[in-house]
Formats: C-alpha cells, sequence, structure tokens
C-alpha cells in the first residue's frame, strides 16, 4: 500500500464530503421537524385552513433544506472532483472545506425552521394575511441562510485557490483554522437569526397592520445578530491570504489553528445571545406599536452589548495571528 | 469552474508604489451608474400629473425611502440624508441585480466595492455624531461606561464597518459562486433560471436594503 499525496488528497477529500453532508444533515433536520410539529398543531386549531398550511409548511421547509443542500453539493463536488496538487496543504483544505460547510449548515438548518414554524402557526390563527406571512418567512429564512453562504464561500476558496505554493507549515494549520472559524462562528449566527425571524412572523399574525415595520426591524435584528458570522469570514480571509512565513517550529502552526477556533467558537454565543434580545424586541414592537423607537434603541444598544465578547474573540484572534 | 476566483487587474508602478485596478468591477460600477441615470431621465423628463409608469416607480422609491429615513433620523437630518438613502439604495440594487444578465458581473463582489461603501457611511455617522453632540461629547462617548473600555468602543466602531461591507459581500459572492458551481454540475440544464432568482433578485434585493437600513441606523444612533 502507497501513500504518496494523490492518496492522501483522495483520503481527506472522502473523509471531508461524509462531514459535509454528515454535519450538514443535523440542522436542517431539526429544522424541518420542528415546522411540521407547529403546523400540525396549527391545522388541530384551524382544521378550515388546513390546505394553506400545509403549502406554507412545505415552502418553509424547503428554504430550511437549503442549508444541506449547500453541503451536499460540497460533499459531491469533493467525491467527484480530481484535485491536482503537489503539497500536502491540499489535502488539509479538501479536509478543512468539507468541516467548515458541514458545521456552517447547522444553524441555519435549525435557525431557517423557526420562522417557518411561526408562520404557519400565524396562518392558523389570522388566516388573512397568509400572502404576507408567507412573503415575511421568506426574507427571513433567506436571510438566515447568510451564515451558511458564508461557510460556502469559504469552502469554495479552500477548494479552488490555489495554496499550494505557500510554505507547508505553517499554511496547513491556516487553512484548517480558517475552515473552522467561518464554520463553528455560523452556528450561532444562523440559530440567532431564525429566533429573530420567528417572531417578526409571530408579530405580524398579532398584529397585520404593522406588518411592514416587522419585516424592516427583522432584518435589522437579523442583521446585527449575523456580525459574529462576519467576523468568523474575516478571520478566514486574513488566514487564507496572508503571506504566512515559512517555519519550522509548531507554534506558529498552532497559533493560526487556536485563531480559528478563537473566533469559531467565540462568535457562537454572541449569536445566539443577540438572537434572542432581537427576538423580545421584535415580539414586543409588534405588542406595543407607540414605542417602537425605543425598542430599538434599546435592542441596538443591548446588542451591542452581547456581542462584545464576539469582539473580545476577535482581537484575541488578530493578535494570534499577527503578533505571536 | 476555472474562473471561480479570478479577478482582471491593471497594475501600474507610479513612483514605486503599485496601483491595482479591477478593471471588471470598475466598468460594471459605470454601466451601473449609467443605467442609474438613464433611469432617472425616464423618470422625471416627462412628468405629469397623470404620471407615466416610470415616475410611478420613481416616486414610489424614493416616498418609501424618504419615509424610512424619516422614521429613523427624524425630520431635520432626514432633509439633508434622505438624497444619500435613496441614492444608495438604487445603486446597490441595480449593483446585485446586473449579475442576472450573462458576462455582467456584481460590482459588489468585488469587495472595495461595498468596503468603500461602507467607510461612506461611517464618516457620515461620524460627522453627524461631531455635528450634533459637539465634538467634546462625542469624544466621552467612547469613555462609556467606563474609561478603560475606549480601546473596546474603538474596535466596536470599527468592526461596524468591517461587518457592513463583509455581509454585502459575502452575500453576493457566495451567491455567485453557488451559481456558478450548480450550473456547471448540472451542465447548465433546469436550475440556474431558477437559482439566478433566488441569489440574484431576491437575496440581492433583501441585502441592498439591509445595507440601507443599516446605515441608517448607525447615522441615527450617532446623532442622539
Amino acid at each position: 500500500m502507497e501513500f504518496d499525496i494523490p492518496t492522501w488528497i483522495k483520503v481527506g477529500a472522502y473523509a471531508g464530503s461524509g462531514l459535509a453532508i454528515g454535519l450538514g444533515a443535523i440542522g436542517a433536520a431539526i429544522g424541518e421537524g420542528y415546522t411540521a410539529a407547529q403546523a400540525t398543531a396549527a391545522i388541530s386549531r384551524n382544521p378550515a385552513r388546513s390546505g394553506e398550511i400545509f403549502k406554507s409548511m412545505l415552502v418553509g421547509q424547503a428554504i430550511a433544506e437549503s442549508a444541506s443542500i449547500f453541503a451536499l453539493v460540497v460533499a459531491m463536488v469533493l467525491l467527484f472532483t480530481t484535485f491536482q496538487s503537489d503539497s500536502f496543504i491540499m489535502v488539509w483544505a479538501v479536509l478543512a472545506s468539507g468541516l467548515c460547510m458541514g458545521l456552517g449548515a447547522i444553524g441555519a438548518g435549525i435557525g431557517a425552521g423557526f420562522p417557518a414554524a411561526a408562520a404557519c402557526e400565524g396562518i392558523g390563527r389570522q388566516p388573512g394575511i397568509s400572502g404576507r406571512l408567507t412573503t415575511n418567512m421568506l426574507i427571513g429564512s433567506a436571510v438566515c441562510q447568510t451564515p451558511s453562504i458564508f461557510a460556502l464561500v469559504i469552502a469554495f476558496i479552500l477548494l479552488f485557490t490555489g495554496l499550494d505554493n505557500n510554505p507547508l507549515s505553517p499554511t496547513w494549520a491556516a487553512v484548517l483554522g480558517a475552515g473552522l472559524a467561518t464554520g463553528l462562528s455560523a452556528i450561532g449566527a444562523g440559530l440567532g437569526s431564525g429566533l429573530v425571524a420567528a417572531s417578526s412572523c409571530e408579530g405580524i399574525s398579532r398584529q397585520p397592520t404593522s406588518a411592514t415595520v416587522m419585516t424592516n426591524s427583522m432584518l435589522l435584528g437579523q442583521a446585527i445578530t449575523q456580525t459574529t458570522a462576519i467576523y468568523g469570514l474575516l478571520i478566514s480571509f486574513i488566514l487564507l491570504f496572508k503571506a504566512h512565513p515559512a517555519t519550522e517550529s509548531l507554534a506558529p502552526a498552532m497559533a493560526l489553528l487556536g485563531s480559528g477556533l478563537c473566533m469559531g467558537i467565540g462568535g457562537i454565543g454572541p449569536g445566539i445571545g443577540e438572537g434572542f434580545t432581537a427576538q423580545a424586541a421584535v415580539r414586543w414592537m409588534a405588542r406595543e406599536k407607540d414605542s417602537i423607537g425605543d425598542l430599538t434603541r434599546t435592542m441596538l444598544i443591548g446588542m451591542a452589548v452581547a456581542e462584545s465578547t464576539g469582539i473580545y474573540a476577535m482581537v484575541i484572534s488578530l493578535i494570534l495571528i499577527f503578533v505571536i | 469552474m476555472e474562473d471561480l476566483g479570478k479577478i482582471s487587474q491593471l497594475v501600474i508602478d507610479i513612483a514605486g508604489y503599485q496601483l491595482v485596478f479591477n478593471l471588471k468591477a470598475m466598468l460594471m460600477t459605470w454601466v451601473v451608474i449609467l443605467l442609474l441615470l438613464l433611469f432617472g431621465w425616464a423618470c422625471a423628463s416627462r412628468r405629469a400629473m397623470v404620471p407615466t409608469r416610470f415616475q410611478v416607480l420613481g416616486e414610489l422609491l424614493v416616498s418609501k425611502l424618504y419615509e424610512l429615513t424619516e422614521d429613523a433620523m427624524g425630520k431635520t437630518l432626514a432633509r439633508t440624508y434622505a438624497p444619500m438613502i435613496c441614492a444608495l439604495f438604487m445603486f446597490l440594487l441595480l449593483c446585485n441585480w446586473i449579475g442576472i444578465i450573462p458576462h455582467l458581473e456584481e460590482p459588489t463582489k468585488d469587495l472595495n466595492t461595498p468596503l468603500s461603501l461602507g467607510l461612506m457611511g461611517f464618516a457620515i455617522a461620524h460627522y453627524v455624531g461631531i455635528k450634533t453632540k459637539g465634538f467634546k461629547a462625542y469624544i466621552k462617548e467612547y469613555f462609556q461606561p467606563m474609561f478603560f473600555m475606549m480601546p473596546l468602543n474603538l474596535i466596536g466602531e470599527l468592526a461596524k464597518v468591517v461587518s457592513i461591507s463583509f455581509r454585502l459581500f459575502g452575500n453576493i459572492m457566495g451567491g455567485s459562486i453557488i451559481i456558478l458551481v450548480v450550473s456547471y454540475l448540472t451542465y447548465d440544464i433546469l436550475f440556474p433560471p431558477f437559482l439566478n432568482a433566488f441569489f440574484g433578485f431576491f437575496v440581492g434585493a433583501i441585502q441592498a436594503f439591509v445595507f440601507t437600513m443599516l446605515t441608517i441606523v448607525y447615522i441615527a444612533t450617532q446623532a442622539k
């Protein structure tokens, strides 16, 4: 048995492919199941509208599945493309690519299930505005996919930009770190922005007259909830495109890997936390129409404070890259 | 698949510095500007009490965006900044949509476009902050709630520019990668129109709106 570079690349690609769709299947399945559960509840409350609720459930589930479909695409590309390379960096790149997409699909899958569920419930409660609710749900779940799109970008950059001319040590660690930073930080952002979209759907069904305000504040809340995923994307870009000097020692390589892990794990909490903040703010905006301005201001400040831990993580990962 | 991540660049050496121009992004930006000028001309050239189709569209866009700005910033600030917000939204919308046409490319796919627009919003927001609160109160805000929080507040402000521009860039770039890869895998059969409709029209419109919204909010929070 011979272990040359092409064989190792194949090994990496198969492992990465498995990780991509294996991890990527977690989120969408949970999200879709939750949607179906709420849809059955809604139908039992309002059986006359079962057709509409069923349709909305299917549409919502289809959107919730898109993150998993991205993971499937990456897995297929990993399986059926022959990667020409004469460097061990490619082995790490294919593995990191699968890991990044797999992890990145978890949050978006679960998150996109929430608005779909809330829309089904809302149609059961307020059948008159099912059109507006479906539109809002589509917008909300499309924005939930943003973190998984970031993961996809990094996954494809890892596969198709030639990093082979860089020194093996520490580039292998930078590549792995880049995958982990975007993949892990996407979990929290996807979940959190799903919560926001869900409460906006609920708000519209309670207070159909303020539908436009609900959609606008939902977009604002979701956009800010996803900030830490964007920090993860930034760290990945820096890790991939900064010229790392060649080294014999393991320490600089570990610093780069640590930087990716630090931003990735550090990004999970703020994503979910800011999701809670915006969820509550949007929910109360629907009930208390007169104080939307106050609520928006409190939401923005609360989210900025909740995000500070994500900024600490970013500062440490930048120090790990540039100072150490 | 080979053209994934390729950028056509023009590099000029001037006095030891390398000036790099991303030709396609610049060309596409000019195409967008010309199209917008054309749209503006079509909207405003034959104004009448019974409006033409273009006039209705233009009035709708401007009045909705004006309302949005006024809700967040208040009447006086909106008078100054609403035209900029309208221009920003229409520019971004057309930038994100233009990639649907084959052989054309979104200027927003190049990080330089969102980053410069983000920096513009940042500069305007802080100008408004200094102007409405006065320089002393503006500086004092950085030392809230404790004086040693200053570096983190500063990083937090700078991170806003990063997040607003990378959000747009990542989404548009991601969409175009997905379209490219899926079209390649399916030999351009069946999928590309739906993908273009979703990532081009739908996500493009949402992200243009989100960018505009965040710019408004950043300006409004500085003014408070």
